[in-house]
């Protein structure tokens, strides 16, 4: 039994149906990347996870029951517009927030110097938000949704605004709460991200899921068109191949575009007949290509 | 519940650490001090005017009855006067003796001077009193001389056909003092004497004071705490951890505290400078004895201060939700900010009096009864019955804007971008199934 299950959910605003019958399941120690371009029906998703408005159609199961009160307790959120009280101390505000989650006290505390710690940021304690530069603000805002140790946790463009080393430091935390167990509901528009965290996506256009499964699987199921060939020296007629579709000229070799798999044997050997060849690499589709062309599709 | 307990302490704690609560309820204390000790201050300035370096000399023009001299021995007998009159021998001719005493004023040997009327003999004349120095209200110069004219006029009067025990009595001003009166059973409003009339208008004035004030302050700042937790988005963590419901009543409850934090600042203010030594004659002589207020109207003042501020709050709350930044709160929330002033100005223009029809009507509407019924309850005439009816109507009007506020707030702190119409507000909620 899945952490999180959501089965078949409709949200409907007057006449327009912002979310059409999602499915979707987050294991224990997962992290799920939701993603769609803006007004796909994400945050209508994570806000009927989050128990704050109800489907018209469908369930959403929390370790196989419904909706409670006391799910608030288990549940940890980061909000896509962050904010937090400006003018009040960091050690207030964040063991107020896990109070409010049904921690104790002292456990809270105790929890957020863990956190500060873990981000080297020990001298914010008693720092007002106002304060702290804006990638810090983000660390705090992280540590509001998992100070109370929640079981499922929802992030809605978890990364955005953050310098790379705050990207990297963020991310290894995302994982440790996850290795702890933890089921994540992910969403960004960063596709790297999805790529490094994520077993299982869904991508929402217009209230549809467009596409959705195991990433490895989504991957394989998309054509290899690129190929990348690293030689020693230029390569003629690379654009005469059958099935070649573009080809660019890159400082150490070439980027060809191909339509046919089989193109790529033709490629190398062509290319090991005029040079040495360094690199050949029949490179997987990113899942920027992939959502691009998942969303992009339907755009026409 | 240990929720709501939460939210009461952070609300009230982070907002009674604010400079602005600070300030104003530093101010506060202030007026209040300031208030109270000007009529030590006031007093002050009397006595330094009766003060023996001060002596007022008055001189008399055209005394043809021998008013002067009968003057003159009046204010000798008066020992603590600061008048006294200098009696002139007449030239004979009134302008000439003007004109002499007009240079006595210029030179301030005198402070002003009397000019009898030439009337029919044996008739008390009139007098003109002239001085560079007249209030139109009259100063206690003009009623000095105009006691002691009195006197000299009953004097010249009766002559000698009244013994000096029965003039006295003649000159003693008459004593009326005022006491209400209940006119039916079973009425709340008792009996009062003057000094529990004068107690009960100031308390009534100063409750009216206090209600409207914080009341109408520690709404606004829940409203404003709310469009700011709105807007900086934290309200997105927050309704996801409580229900919106006690998020709302523990904001609503957190401000009562502070609301009552600062009524509780204000009467030891009171109690604090009524006591102090200096103050206590001072207040004792204008009739003012704060130990002659009726307890009941302190009760039920408490009463209606509670039930009123949660009416006002719960719709401050409900229009905070629905507003997205704080630049266009203050227009959001006109509609109860009138609405709390007519609350406060229909009471406040009835003071005098209490028992008009708009009063009465005032004070079973709920938005306008809390105060109105405090002033019915002090000063006019009310039944037990009516009280009561009014609480109740204001307990089933805070039930039900309690109720539909909450259902607002669910809904408004969902709902960002421009501040949504009655229609979209309906529509969002049927959305949200709210």
């Amino acid at each position: 039994m899945n952490a999180l299950q959501v089965e078949q959910v409709v949200k409907v605003y007057g006449d327009k149906r912002a979310v059409n019958q999602i499915n979707l399941e987050v294991g224990r120690g997962e992290i799920y990347g939701l993603l769609g371009a803006n007004g796909a029906g994400k945050t209508t998703t994570m806000r009927m996870v989050l128990g704050l408005i109800y489907p018209d159609e469908g369930n959403i199961r929390y370790n196989g029951k419904g909706y409670s009160k006391e799910l608030n307790r288990l549940m940890g959120y980061l909000p896509e517009e962050r904010g937090l009280y400006p003018k009040i101390k960091v050690s207030e505000q964040l063991v107020y927030l896990a109070q409010l989650r049904g921690m104790s006290k002292a456990d809270a505390d105790r929890s957020l110097k863990y956190w500060l710690d873990r981000f080297n940021v020990p001298e914010y304690y008693d720092k007002k938000i106002e304060e702290l530069s804006k990638g810090n603000q983000q660390k705090m805002q992280f540590i509001a949704a998992v100070i109370h140790k929640p079981q499922i946790i929802i992030m809605d463009e978890a990364f955005s605004g953050l310098d790379p080393v705050n990207v990297e430091l963020l991310k290894e935390t995302v994982k440790e709460v996850r290795d702890e167990g933890a089921s994540i509901l992910f969403s960004t528009h960063r596709m790297e991200h999805v790529e490094e965290l994520c077993q299982n996506i869904t991508i929402l256009h217009k209230s549809n899921t467009v596409l959705q499964g195991n990433l490895k699987e989504i991957k394989s199921q998309f054509p290899r068109e690129s190929v990348m060939l690293g030689t020693d020296g230029e390569v003629t007629g690379l654009q005469q191949i059958a099935g070649v579709t573009k080809v660019d000229r890159l400082e150490t070799g070439y980027k060809i575009g191909i339509s046919d798999e089989q193109a790529a044997q033709e490629i190398l050997r062509t290319a090991m007949q005029q040079r040495t060849v360094n690199r050949f690499e029949v490179v997987e589709p990113t899942l920027n290509q992939i959502f691009i062309k998942a969303v992009g599709e339907r755009h026409e | 519940m240990s929720n709501m307990k939460t939210i009461v302490g952070f609300t009230f704690k982070n907002k009674v650490k604010t400079k602005s609560f600070i300030v104003t309820t530093i101010i506060l204390i202030l007026l209040v001090t300031a208030g109270i000790n000007s009529f030590y201050v006031m007093s002050l300035f009397n006595k330094d005017e009766g003060g023996p370096a001060k002596a007022e000399v008055v001189a008399m023009v055209n005394d043809t009855e021998g008013v002067a001299p009968a003057l003159q021995a009046y204010y000798k007998k008066q020992s603590d006067s600061k008048l006294s009159i200098q009696v002139n021998d007449g030239s004979g001719d009134p302008a000439t003796d003007e004109a002499k005493l007009k240079q006595d004023l210029a030179a301030k040997k005198i402070a002003g001077y009397l000019v009898a009327s030439e009337g029919k003999a044996g008739e008390f004349p009139k007098f003109i009193y002239k001085s560079s120095n007249i209030r139109v209200t009259g100063d206690s110069t003009t009623k000095s001389l105009e006691t002691a004219l009195g006197s000299v006029k009953t004097d010249f009067i009766v002559a000698d056909s009244l013994t000096d025990a029965q003039k006295k009595q003649l000159s003693e001003p008459i004593t009326m003092s005022l006491e209400q009166v209940a006119v039916s059973e079973g009425n709340a409003g008792t009996n009062q004497t003057e000094e529990q009339k004068i107690a009960a208008n100031i308390l009534v004035y100063v409750m009216l004071f206090l209600f409207f004030m914080t009341a109408y302050m520690t709404g606004n700042m829940i409203a404003a705490e709310v469009t700011a937790e709105k807007s900086s988005r934290i309200m997105e963590i927050l309704i996801t951890s409580v229900s919106p419901l006690s998020q709302m009543f523990g904001k609503v409850m957190g401000m009562f505290l502070v609301g009552l934090t600062q009524i509780a600042v204000f009467v030891a203010a009171v109690a604090v400078n009524v006591n102090l030594p200096h103050n206590v004659a001072v207040l004792k002589e204008a009739h003012i004895d704060m130990s002659q207020i009726d307890p009941m109207l302190l009760i039920y003042g408490l009463v209606f201060y509670i039930l009123g501020y949660f009416l006002f709050a719960v719709l401050f709350a409900a229009v905070g939700s629905m507003v997205s930044r704080t630049e266009d709160l203050g227009q959001a929330i006109m509609p109860i900010t009138l609405l709390s002033l007519a609350s406060f100005y229909i009471s406040m223009f009835s003071l005098a009096t209490p028992n008009t029809m708009l009063v009465k009507v005032a004070s079973f509407i709920p938005f306008t009864s809390p105060t109105s019924m405090i002033l019915r309850l002090g000063l006019g005439e009310v039944a037990y019955w009516e009280v009561w009816l009014s609480i109740v109507l204001l307990l089933v009007a805070i039930f039900i804007f309690g109720w539909l506020s909450a259902k607002i707030y669910r809904t408004g702190v969902l709902m960002y971008g421009k501040r949504p119409s009655w229609k979209e507000l309906r529509k969002a909620m049927k959305a949200y199934k709210i």
